[in-house]
């Protein structure tokens, strides 16, 4: 057994370092793959940090859903809650927040009905998400910490060359790509906490199950700006490239091994089917494009991308951005 | 400061002992026969083992088998050949019967069939090389009597031919995708922890992300359809097949809805979607026992007989799954 397994597990390891340089220079990737793997079991953060590492995101995600469905924050009563969405809670430990909208409804005037109908689900979803984080830490749960929706979209496009202003809530356009911005980035957040975990019995297989549901909202919102704008003439393709390779910036200023490109926004790939000639393809999932396993971000990386490249590998507490204040807990 | 000391990773071993207990289903904890001791592979198993202990590998090789289940239908459906030879595990790979290429697709239908089959492929290609000299072959695979099977059992008709036109393969596609998203979620939590530290859990959990957005890709295009047109029978079938995966493993499914609502949704809000499949209490995705997503590509009721432990075979696995997690034990 242990021959056969140690095989395995040296198989596993080489085929992850191969991973990180996209195939072929696995020698050179030879020498960062230990300190990450030995970074998935060494931590000095609790399960219960690492949630309210997840709560914090979830409580901004949740919001900007709320606002762009119902107009209105997830701390606020409005009467156009279907069922499955409610006042959330959003005390806890740490300095409690606001949220920062601009002055006019946040209510996005959805012309399509399935574009609506998706913001309808994934505020629902998002929802739920905060719910059962907070029910899970009870009293160890940290509070909503300030959080910014016109500031930060607007550096964002600033930042992205987008242009020096960006409104998700104009436009059932806009929105998808307000949208797009979060839902990759819970996807690679809870891919590389997942791994940190220490209760596989309880916390994994719910991080496991919300880590499939924000893949499933990143899937959602990359489709339907394809669907949107399929040869790219509205520009919102462009759009996703542009915030891809700013989230991948982000996060790659706070890699502490090789610089990897661990974003990809919507585009045409070519690709080789059964070893034959190459084929064009679309790039729904955001995934390395020689093993296909979704990109995985440490919580550095992801606190680089939410406040906007103020993150170090010191541990200096960052802020800005979506959390002008930094975020509740250990992971600041 | 919490440093993990040799006690806590003892623990998590003991955890993850247990956990593969789990993977034997619920109930089901008679004596147990421990196989994996000796690293054999053991093709005689058989039904009156109720409990068995399974290495990574095995967890690795059962995912194995529903990658090769997929890429070949994705594979199929694009170009009209499956995985090249080497890809299905060289000359002891099962053959597959059926799949055809589908035809008259608008090029951005094909870019997206492409961009499946070709992530299919990979994940077969990653866990291959993962795995090494452990990856079991390709196993035989049925593409044409399974979906008549599955249509006749889910009550769509006495024959689906999923290669009629890009609509048909959508409704094959979603046959699978949802299920690999719980047969990952299911999985991940049994890997060990020396699997955590050699990367299989981050692996598991990247690959389940990725079905996670083929299956979102399908059901959004099911419900972007369903709104165009009033007549459009798909996301029924969809929801029959969905039916048909609950009543085989366990539940959990979300089915499809057609949201309603008139924009411009100024002052008000539309019905909402449901893209994802997840609890309705906290919209955690689903996870499901192997024994549960196996009585799925199985056809356990379908079959007829047998409902329970002992399935080893059937619709999409005529001679069954490779590998030691191949037969039911619940």
């Amino acid at each position: 057994m242990a021959t056969q397994e140690t095989q395995v597990l040296d198989n596993i390891i080489a085929s992850r370092r191969a991973l990180l340089v996209g195939g072929g220079a696995a020698l050179a990737a030879l020498a960062i793959a230990k300190p990450a793997a030995a970074a998935s079991t060494v931590t000095a953060y609790t399960d219960n940090d690492i949630l309210n590492f997840a709560l914090n995101l979830e409580y901004l995600e949740a919001n900007f859903y709320y606002l762009a469905a119902f107009g209105t924050n997830i701390s606020t009563s409005n009467s156009l809650y279907p069922t499955g969405a409610g006042v959330l809670g959003i005390t806890g430990t740490g300095t409690q927040g606001t949220v920062v909208t601009k002055a006019t409804t946040c209510k996005v005037p959805f012309t399509t009905l399935q574009i609506a109908s998706y913001c309808v689900e994934t505020a629902i979803e998002e929802g739920k998400h905060v719910a059962f984080l907070r029910t899970a830490l009870g009293s160890k749960a940290v509070a909503q910490p300030q959080i910014d929706l016109v500031n930060s979209f607007n550096a964002l496009a600033s930042l992205a060359g987008i242009g020096p202003a960006f409104d998700p809530f104009a436009s059932d356009a806009t929105f998808l790509i307000g949208a797009y911005i979060f839902e990759d980035v819970g996807v690679t957040a809870y891919h590389g906490a997942a791994p940190l975990i220490t209760d596989k019995t309880m916390i994994l297989p719910a991080a496991a199950g919300i880590l499939a549901v924000e893949a499933y909202h990143a899937g959602l919102v990359r489709t339907s700006i394809n669907a949107l704008d399929p040869t790219g003439s509205l520009g919102l393709l462009g759009y996703t490239q542009k915030i891809s390779a700013v989230r991948t910036g982000a996060a790659q200023s706070a890699a502490t091994g090789t610089k990897v490109v661990d974003d990809f926004g919507l585009q045409t790939q070519t690709v080789s089917l059964g070893g034959g000639a190459n084929v064009t393809a679309t790039t729904i999932v955001d995934a390395d494009p020689t093993n296909v396993v979704a990109f995985s971000r440490t919580t550095t990386q992801v606190l680089n991308i939410v406040t906007g490249g103020n993150a170090t590998t010191s541990g200096a507490a960052a802020k800005g951005v979506f959390f002008p204040n930094g975020l509740n807990g250990l992971f600041s | 400061m919490n440093i993990p000391s040799v006690d806590k990773i003892s623990d998590l071993y003991q955890k993850g002992l247990s956990r593969r207990n789990f993977l034997a289903g619920a109930g089901a904890t008679g004596a147990a026969t421990v196989l994996a001791g000796c690293g054999g592979y053991n093709p005689a198993m058989t039904t009156t083992v109720t409990t068995t202990a399974y290495t990574d590998a095995d967890i690795l090789n059962f995912a194995l088998n529903l990658e090769y289940l997929e890429a070949e239908f994705y594979l199929r459906c694009a170009t009209g050949s499956g995985l090249s030879v080497a890809d299905a595990g060289g000359s002891t790979a099962g053959t597959v019967t059926g799949g055809a290429q589908v035809t008259g697709l608008t090029s951005a239908q094909q870019n997206i069939l492409n961009e499946i089959a070709y992530d299919e492929q990979q994940h077969v290609r990653f866990l291959r090389s993962a795995l090494g000299a452990s990856a079991v072959a390709r196993p035989n695979i049925d593409l044409t009597n399974s979906f008549n099977a599955l249509a006749s059992a889910a009550g769509i008709g006495s024959t689906f031919n999923p290669y009629a036109n890009f609509d048909a393969f959508i409704t094959g596609a979603f046959v699978f995708e949802d299920v690999g998203v719980t047969a990952y979620a299911g999985a991940a939590p049994l890997i060990s922890a020396a699997g955590v530290t050699a990367g299989y859990l981050a692996a598991a959990a990247g690959i389940m992300a990725v079905e996670a957005y083929h299956a979102a890709y399908i059901r959004t295009y099911l419900t972007a359809q369903a709104i165009a047109s009033a007549s459009y029978p798909y996301l029924g079938y969809a929801n029959k097949v969905s039916a048909l995966r609950a009543t085989l493993g366990g539940g959990n499914e979300t089915t499809l809805t057609v949201p309603t609502g008139t924009g411009p949704f100024i002052t008000t809000i539309p019905t909402p979607s449901a893209i994802v499949a997840a609890t309705t209490t906290n919209a955690i995705a689903f996870a499901r026992t192997t024994d549960q997503v196996m009585h799925i590509v199985y056809g356990s009721a379908g079959a007829g007989a047998g409902y329970g432990a002992g399935v080893k075979s059937g619709a999409f696995f005529p001679n069954g799954l490779n590998g030691k997690i191949a037969a039911t034990l619940s």
